[in-house]
């Protein structure tokens, strides 16, 4: 079924957008390790279902890969429940600003993003780092353009507390 | 630095016009109230600042040639496995048997269809034939070596043809001339012909003639009153 050209055409689409897949996967791990396996993880699977992308073409090839890293990534943290990171993973999924902020520890924007959910995370990531469209976040985190556009302006919200918080 | 109640969603607008994802009509809308609400520009200032910041300060990560290399290597030995996975082969093949499965399926249906014409066609023209006039009886024999010639090309096998005869019950035949079937009324000829002969015909073509003549034979004698037996006597 694969054949060396099609593997061949997968590589000249999806590796152009590996640093961000890595980027992507890095900030929903929060783990250079766990990111590494997330990102070779989701190219085997995405070269696996490589037909079915260039079937459709709605999307573009970017934020078709990404999609499969960030399905990747949650199903990442789903098989590894006991892990500490995990657990403040899903702390963090009930507020938007995750985890309880040391008070002595200077905030900076990175550590800020690191804690937010992943679903605002993901968004700021997708927008502000990666520059994918409404339309192309929305297809990636398999949500409404609209839900996309309201917790971009939460997740920024929360960003900017944060910072006044270091001043 | 949120908003005052009396802007509900003017952040997310304003985001989105940020982001240049606001349509035109609502981007100029937008900017007209940006002009005369201080509050909302401090707020859009914010968020300008907050693009820069997360720009300078929120570092965007590069592959490490290591990772490169590990996912081109994962890739290719992917590509090699599934170029023997089972799942290349065998989807187009049931394909193919299902086909063949239909095919075979409806040849047999058409067979037996036309079988079922066929057989219904032979048992109209023998019904047909019988009510001929003059008709009543194809083999005008109790002989088994006139009897059983008849027979070749219209059966599979040899029927078992006996002679009567001998055990002293002769055959009782009528031509075209005889009471039975011109004059001698309605009711006997009638009963004796269409009642079983005609019925034996229809039913099983192929062994409507070897009903007809144990009608003019053995049915004589196991029936006495029957319907043959008053033929019989007529004659």
């Amino acid at each position: 079924m694969l054949e060396s050209n099609e593997l061949a055409r997968f590589e000249a689409a999806m590796l152009p957008h590996l640093d961000a897949a890595y980027t992507l996967a890095r900030y929903l791990t929060r783990n250079d390790h766990d990111a590494e396996d997330v990102v070779q993880d989701a190219c085997v699977r995405a070269l696996k279902y490589f037909d079915t992308f260039r079937g459709e073409q709605v999307t573009s090839a970017r934020a078709w890969l990404l999609t499969i890293v960030r399905n990747t990534a949650y199903s990442w943290h789903k098989g590894h429940r006991n892990d500490e990171l995990t657990t403040e993973f899903d702390e963090t999924e009930h507020s938007p600003l995750g985890g309880a902020a040391d008070p002595e520890a200077k905030e900076t924007l990175s550590r800020a993003l690191e804690r937010l959910a992943p679903e605002f995370r993901e968004v700021i990531v997708l927008r502000e780092l990666q520059g994918l469209s409404y339309k192309e976040i929305s297809d990636v985190a398999g949500v409404p353009v609209g839900t996309v556009m309201s917790r971009l302006s939460r997740a920024r919200t929360h960003l900017q507390r944060a910072l006044r918080k270091e001043d | 630095m949120p908003l005052p109640s009396s802007h509900p969603s003017f952040e997310a607008q304003l985001d989105a016009y940020l982001d240049g994802e606001l349509a035109a009509t609502d981007a100029r809308e937008l900017e007209a109230h940006l002009a005369q609400c201080a509050d909302c520009t401090r707020f859009r200032d914010g968020r300008v600042a907050l693009r820069a910041a997360i720009a300078a300060e929120v570092p965007v990560f590069q592959t490490s040639d290591v990772l490169r290399q590990r996912v081109r290597t994962a890739l290719r030995t992917s590509a090699r496995k599934s170029r023997f996975n089972l799942q290349a082969w065998w989807r187009p093949l049931a394909l193919a048997a299902s086909f063949v499965i239909v095919a075979l399926g409806g040849w047999n249906l058409a067979l037996q269809r036309a079988a079922g014409a066929a057989l219904a066609d032979d048992v109209l023209s023998s019904h047909i034939r019988s009510l001929m006039p003059g008709h009543l009886t194809d083999v005008v024999s109790s002989d088994q070596h006139t009897v059983k010639p008849w027979f070749n090309g219209k059966l599979d096998y040899s029927p078992p043809v006996h002679d009567f005869a001998v055990q002293g019950f002769p055959i009782i035949w009528m031509d075209a001339r005889s009471p039975c079937s011109r004059t001698a009324g309605a009711s006997t000829s009638s009963t004796c012909s269409s009642g079983l002969g005609r019925a034996a015909r229809a039913a099983r073509p192929t062994f409507a003639t070897a009903r007809a003549i144990t009608c003019g034979t053995g049915l004589r004698r196991t029936t006495p009153t029957g319907s043959c037996r008053t033929w019989g006597a007529q004659s």
